[in-house]
């Protein structure tokens, strides 16, 4: 290749990238949100379920520099433990949704008539039960435990994702190329993997990406209600809950940051999607 | 037009068919099935063999489903043996607490979303219009037990200006009207917030993209005012998905509610479903699972009756 040619190549790939301010805060969002969930815990010596009595419920200070809960447990050490517990539950359940979501969608876009038929309407139907009514009648029913709420997450989150690689699959199916391979003998299987597959990953890595937000938002609220996490752990939904129960004290320092890190978690999983959205969709 | 609301009816009720039998299949999910469901985990084995031959449940599975439908069309819902009462009942009561609250909060959001969609959309590209955009992404990726949170701790604990949590009842005759209100203040200022980041920017995405059409300038060319323009042509056409979507988020608006609901300890339906999971009611569990359901297929379908009145070319569609 020439070195104009690489030149030109590496600056349509990285001009988009650098250009792409959306994206680029979501991904430099994302790294932090990351870094905080896996590698910040095993950083910070103090243990998250140590109780100092003497110090319960103290603002920001020299020793707590978040402050204490009010059992007088650290509140830094219960943020980075936490972030931890929901990224374990909410990523693993937010990639199970995604396998579902996309075998679905395959089967009924490639599938026969009447399977389409069958499985869509199956769809709408699941697609009209909210998602955390669903959620709640489920995590009542099953044991809890961060394994079943991972299960429970993702057999729940599938349906939208589902419907969106169908239709990609509907409208991709009648053209050309796909015509082409199925003369020349191409099972749909083979199909599915080698030509499908190709074109629709745009699509599926940006509503991927979303999806892995919709699960820290899902993990995050069941944990609030009282039916997701469960004490001893900790999660940034729990917290929350548990600094909401003494309102009336006033503590800001156990409010402001596992709200402001869903927060944050949930930008970083939107600002990456739409700015992978605006550079492919630029392509296209 | 007709036909159109024949084939929705036709289809609505289809859905509505699978709905009923999925739940159905939900409801002998709960352990020890539906008897244990309604006596409680402490019911005596006979007495779960006679409540299951009295409700029918010793007949095959076709035959028993049968029968629950009859039951549910004669509004009989199941007991709550938490509540202790029939559940049809307590439905009843805490909805109607729900509809208060959200229907408070529909009126708001909508007109609020309205006036933000048309600023943003004759403004478009420029301050007014970028300003609405960003709070709409700003509140766009807000969890909504955070937003409740922040005004909790602004409103009610750092200023004392309005009440955290609960309700007046409006029977007791020393709770004004005014003190309800102060009760619903916080909540639906909850509910609005973020139902107005998303319902606005389509409102304002659509109006830009109708004022950008071939008849608006003809109407201008012709020397239609800018204002008659607007509220008579483009409105009409802009708020079509703006229905699409307030009928597709009822029952989203409702799930927004469960957290909403139980952050300010609001007696309402979501506030009953949550209590119910925490203690394992499956009675109520199951009942607000079928009513979301059925409310959800009828939203969707208000929606379309709706935008085919509005507009006849959606009836073909």
């Amino acid at each position: 290749m020439s070195e104009a040619a690489m030149l030109s190549l590496s600056k349509s790939l990285g001009g988009r990238l650098a250009g792409n301010a959306t994206l680029k805060a979501g991904l430099v969002l994302s790294g932090l949100i990351l870094f905080l969930g896996f590698v910040a815990p095993f950083l910070d010596p103090v243990n998250p379920y140590t109780i100092h009595p003497s110090h319960a419920l103290q603002a920001p200070n020299g020793q707590f520099l978040f402050g204490t809960d009010e059992l007088g447990r650290d509140a830094l050490a219960l943020l980075l433990s936490g972030g931890f517990t929901t990224l374990i539950v909410a990523l693993p359940a937010a990639l199970l949704a995604f396998f579902i979501g996309v075998t679905y969608g395959f089967l009924s876009g490639l599938g026969p008539a009447w399977l389409d038929r069958l499985l869509m309407r199956l769809l709408d139907v699941v697609l009209a039960l909210p998602s955390l009514i669903v959620l709640l009648f489920f995590a009542a029913l099953v044991p809890q435990s961060n394994f079943n709420l991972i299960l429970l997450l993702g057999l729940i989150s599938w349906p939208s994702l589902a419907r969106l690689v169908r239709n990609e699959v509907l409208a991709q199916r009648g053209r050309d190329f796909m015509l082409a391979a199925r003369q020349s003998g191409a099972s749909s299987a083979y199909l599915a993997r080698v030509h499908l597959l190709r074109v629709i990953a745009p699509i599926l890595v940006v509503n991927g990406t979303f999806m892995i937000g919709d699960s820290v938002l899902a993990t995050s609220a069941l944990s609030f209600l009282g039916l997701g996490v469960q004490p001893p752990q900790e999660s940034w939904g729990s917290l929350l809950q548990g600094a909401l129960d003494i309102a009336a004290l006033d503590p800001w320092w156990l409010i402001l940051p596992p709200g402001l890190l869903i927060f944050g978690a949930l930008l970083a999983a939107s600002l990456t999607g739409q700015g992978l959205l605006q550079i492919w969709g630029n392509k296209r | 037009m007709m036909k159109m609301i024949l084939r929705r009816l036709a289809s609505s009720c289809l859905s509505l068919f699978i709905l009923v039998a999925l739940v159905f299949f939900l409801a002998h999910l709960t352990p020890g099935g539906p008897a244990y469901s309604i006596l409680g985990q402490k019911a005596t084995p006979e007495s779960v063999a006679q409540l299951n031959q009295r409700l029918g449940l010793d007949q095959p599975l076709l035959k028993q489903f049968g029968l629950w439908i009859w039951h549910l069309l004669h509004g009989e819902l199941g007991y709550s043996y938490l509540l202790n009462r029939p559940v049809g009942q307590l439905l009843w009561v805490y909805e109607r607490n729900t509809l208060i609250f959200y229907t408070v909060s529909i009126i708001i959001s909508t007109a609020l979303s309205i006036a933000l969609g048309l600023i943003q959309g004759v403004w478009f590209g420029r301050w007014p219009a970028k300003l609405i955009g960003a709070f709409q992404l700003g509140f766009y990726a807000l969890p909504p037990f955070f937003v409740a949170a922040m005004l909790i701790l602004w409103f009610a604990v750092d200023v004392h200006w309005l009440p955290a949590s609960g309700i007046i009842d409006l029977r007791d005759p020393h709770a004004g009207i005014a003190s309800f209100a102060a009760h619903l203040v916080l909540p639906v200022t909850t509910v609005s917030l973020l139902t107005v980041s998303s319902l606005s920017r389509y409102f304002g995405e659509a109006v830009h993209e109708e004022l950008g059409k071939d008849y608006v300038r003809t109407a201008r060319a012709k020397g239609v005012s800018f204002a008659s323009i607007l509220f008579r042509h483009v409105m009409r056409n802009a708020l079509r998905p703006l229905i699409t979507i307030l009928g597709l988020s009822f029952p989203y608006i409702f799930t927004g509610g469960v957290i909403v609901e139980s952050v300010f300890n609001y007696p309402g339906l979501g506030w009953l479903m949550w209590r119910s999971a925490l203690s394992q009611d499956y009675p109520i569990l199951i009942a607000i699972v079928l009513v979301i359901g059925v409310l959800t297929v009828l939203g969707n379908l208000l929606a379309d009756l709706v935008n085919g009145l509005l507009d006849p070319r959606a009836s073909y569609e």
